[in-house]
């Protein structure tokens, strides 16, 4: 997507490492190494995704951004302004331009509060309009997530997995920010919901000019939804880059690894998969050199010793460009091309039909009244 | 559905109501299932209708008040287990019967530590000493591929990653090899390659102990590569069962047509996702007729009268629609 040179944001160096206690005294016997110097920039009405190894930082990052826990170092900048700097109070200001979308619904959510309530929260903390204006947006906020107006008398544990997750999305937009990191905010929901959430995301962005930084393990809604994509490996993004140069020539080993992992819907294709080997390697303690060594096919003597650094692909196009982190790049074969599936049943393919945009408005044609089964 | 043998889990006509401020809730309202030894049936459809109250009955974890039981068996092993007292079930769950959870923050205790709770599950079943049940809790948090198991185990949860969390859970739910392991969403948090090797996990311990496999899941990628059998829910219903195979080449259902319709692709660009328009109906308020309908877009009026049953439209492949097979009657 073409948009606006000053980027929304723009994060440099950002390092956050927790400490890790033991024995009665609480002793720091090592650091979780979570994230470990990324640069990111996102600019307006760009969505970013983060992906990446379960454990490899991708909610710290995001938590990072909100100044939701402290970085160790690094600088976020935000609509220009030094988010580390920021005072209490201009702190909350910048919570209602920024919002988060947690991973874990449940655990966000208040048990003790309606539904209607934590979404009017937000509205209620900027003094937005009266009692009957913020009920009537609830109600609308409610909808734009395919819930109901008769939700908002409820309470959390009322509802499904992906109900709370819709929840979640309808607090984060009651605030109207201007930057949203959605922390797999559709990974609990059903594929049929999911579409609408992104489409819903898509239509927002298209009509406020939302940034998103998406993270997800959904890899087909990242490849529909995103940008541009970041995969990430052991607190260091190791490939970054426009979606399409990223998914059609992925160039780190991680990378494709990670494409090639993902299941198709589709049973006849029972492929053998080369499962990527090797236990996770702890993040108290990565290994020196490029941290997928371990686990790499093509690693040689100096990936054990010398980090790689994020190298462009295309030296025209340095900055924003396709970037890769491995020192032998060049010499990783091209993966295949990931499996397409075999072609849908032309009667099915038909069949779906009735269900886009376009078969919606043929619906009353196509209807033409056959018989019901006797 | 294409048994042999009597299947190690059956569920008959269940019916599991939640008593709420507007009325009575009907979260399950007439569930069959039947899961063969050693197969894999996957449960699918849409958020709120219901798959993971029916995996909570067949656990026999449903609060009651303000859940209720209003009919139904669930046949383990032939015997019905809605027929158990507090007891025998406590004696069963965990050992027998697993099940890993769809929210692991709201089924690991935040007090404990994950060997704590790991080595507590093993204790409690099985006549080992603490040294020896945390072995096995280590072993366990190794199969799931948490590195550095040693240290991690004495991690709480809230220090875990959310997929690392997850990884404890079926850790935790495997350490006594059941027979049946109920798994809602057990690997949505998880990334791809972890995924399939947890995946593949399961698919050795089904090989190895004949463990069948309960696994509800709206990844229909995962589906695909796992499941033996599908059963496809809306709105507390099972609307189609069919083989993997049938499922996805010829899907019955419209609410599963639309279904497989909004999976964005990964080999073709899509602006727009096709969508099954509108929500899942109040469960306190389900339509007349096919529950359906109003999002329905191949219904006609017989759709708003009449509740379809399941019928068999081919040998294993059980539809509840009014209007199946479709190809013949829109096409
Ligand atoms: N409060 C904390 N204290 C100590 N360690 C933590 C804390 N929060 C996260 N970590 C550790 O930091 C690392 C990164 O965790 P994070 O939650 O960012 O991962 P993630 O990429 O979001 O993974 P997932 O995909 O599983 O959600 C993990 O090793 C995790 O255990
Ligand atoms: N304890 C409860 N009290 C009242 N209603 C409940 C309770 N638990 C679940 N429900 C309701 O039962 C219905 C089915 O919920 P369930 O959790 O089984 O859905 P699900 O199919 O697992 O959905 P998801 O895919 O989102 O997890 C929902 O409408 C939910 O609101
Ligand atoms: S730098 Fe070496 S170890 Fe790392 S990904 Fe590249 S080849 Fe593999
Ligand atoms: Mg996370
Ligand atoms: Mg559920």
């Amino acid at each position: 997507m073409s948009s606006d040179p000053t980027p929304i944001l723009e994060v440099a160096g950002l390092v956050k490492h927790f400490p890790v206690r033991k024995g009665v005294l609480q002793r720091v016997v090592g650091h979780v190494r979570a994230v470990d110097g990324v640069d990111l920039h996102l600019a307006q009405g760009e969505t970013l995704a983060l992906v990446g190894e379960s454990g490899c930082g991708k909610s710290t990052l995001g938590r990072l951004v909100l100044r939701l826990i402290e970085a160790t170092d690094g600088s976020i900048r935000f609509e220009g302004r030094d988010v580390r700097a920021l005072g209490d109070r201009e702190l909350r200001g910048l919570r209602s331009r920024m919002q988060i979308i947690f991973q874990d619904p449940y655990a966000s959510l208040n048990p003790t509060m309606t539904v209607g309530d934590m979404i009017a929260e937000p509205m209620m903390l900027h003094g937005a309009g009266n009692a009957a204006e913020r009920r009537r947006r609830v109600e609308e906020i409610l909808g734009l997530v395919g819930l109901s107006p008769y939700h908002a008398r409820r309470f959390p544990h009322e509802f499904s997995g992906g109900q709370r997750q819709r929840i979640g999305i309808a607090r984060a937009l009651a605030g109207e920010p201007r930057l949203i990191v959605a922390d797999e905010p559709v990974s609990a929901l059903d594929v049929s919901i999911q579409a609408q959430v992104i489409n819903l995301m898509r239509d927002l962005q298209r009509r406020f000019g939302l940034s998103y930084i998406l993270i997800s393990h959904g890899l087909a809604v990242v490849k529909h939804v995103a940008d541009r994509v970041a995969v990430m490996y052991l607190g260091k993004i190791v490939e970054i880059g426009d979606k399409r140069a990223v998914f059609a020539r992925p160039r780190h080993p991680y990378t494709q690894a990670l494409l090639a992992a993902i299941p198709i819907p589709d049973p006849t294709l029972k492929r053998q998969r080369a499962l990527l080997e090797g236990d996770v390697p702890s993040p108290l303690n990565p290994p020196a050199g490029c941290r997928f060594h371990t686990r790499c096919a093509f690693a040689q003597a100096r990936c054990r010793s010398e980090e790689p650094l994020l190298e462009a692909t295309e030296p025209e196009n340095a900055k924003g460009g396709h970037q890769v982190a491995c020192h032998f790049w060049r010499d990783v074969p091209a993966m295949a091309p990931i499996a397409a599936g075999i072609d849908a049943d032309p009667v099915l393919v038909r069949l779906q039909g009735f269900f886009s945009s376009r078969g919606r408005d043929d619906r009353a044609t196509a209807l033409a009244s056959g018989p019901a089964r006797s | 559905m294409s048994e042999t043998a009597a299947p190690l889990l059956e569920v008959r006509n269940l019916k599991t109501y939640f008593r709420s401020e507007e009325g009575l809730s009907r979260a399950v309202d007439g569930v069959d299932l039947a899961l063969p030894r050693g197969r894999t049936l996957c449960l699918v459809g849409e958020s709120g209708c219901g798959k993971s109250v029916t995996a909570l009955t067949i656990m026999g974890l449903v609060p009651q008040p303000p859940g209720q039981i209003a009919a139904g068996a669930i046949l383990f092993e032939g015997r019905n287990l809605l027929g158990f007292d507090r007891d025998q079930m406590n004696a069963l769950r965990g050992d027998r019967i697993a099940m890993i959870f769809q929210e692991p923050m709201t089924s690991l205790n935040p007090a404990f530590t994950i060997g704590d709770q790991i080595t507590e599950v093993i204790l409690r079943h099985r006549k080992v000493g603490p040294a020896e049940a945390r072995t096995r809790a280590i072993e366990m948090l190794r199969r799931v591929r948490i590195p550095a198991p040693e240290q991690r185990i004495d991690e709480y949860p809230h220090k875990l990653s959310g997929g690392m969390r997850q990884r404890a859970m079926i850790a935790m739910a495997l350490a006594l090899d059941p027979q049946l392991l109920i798994a809602d969403e057990p690997t949505t948090a998880l990334d791809v390659t972890i995924q399939a090797q947890i995946l593949e996990l399961l698919r050795e311990l089904r090989a190895e102990f004949g463990m069948s496999l309960l696994l509800i899941t709206h990844d229909l990628g995962v589906v695909a590569e796992v499941a033996d059998e599908v059963a496809v829910m809306y709105a507390g219903r099972v609307v189609e069962r069919a083989d993997v195979a049938t499922l996805f080449r010829r899907p019955g259902h419209p609410y599963t047509i639309g279904l497989m319709a909004s999976i964005p692709k990964l080999t073709v660009d899509q602006d727009e996702l096709p969508v099954v328009e509108g929500t899942v109906p109040n469960p306190t308020m389900q339509p007349e007729g096919c529950r359906f309908h109003p999002r329905c877009p191949f219904a006609i009026d017989a759709c708003r009268a009449t509740d379809p049953a399941l019928t068999a439209i081919a040998p294993g492949h059980e539809v509840a629609c009014l209007r199946a097979p479709l190809e013949q009657h829109v096409l």
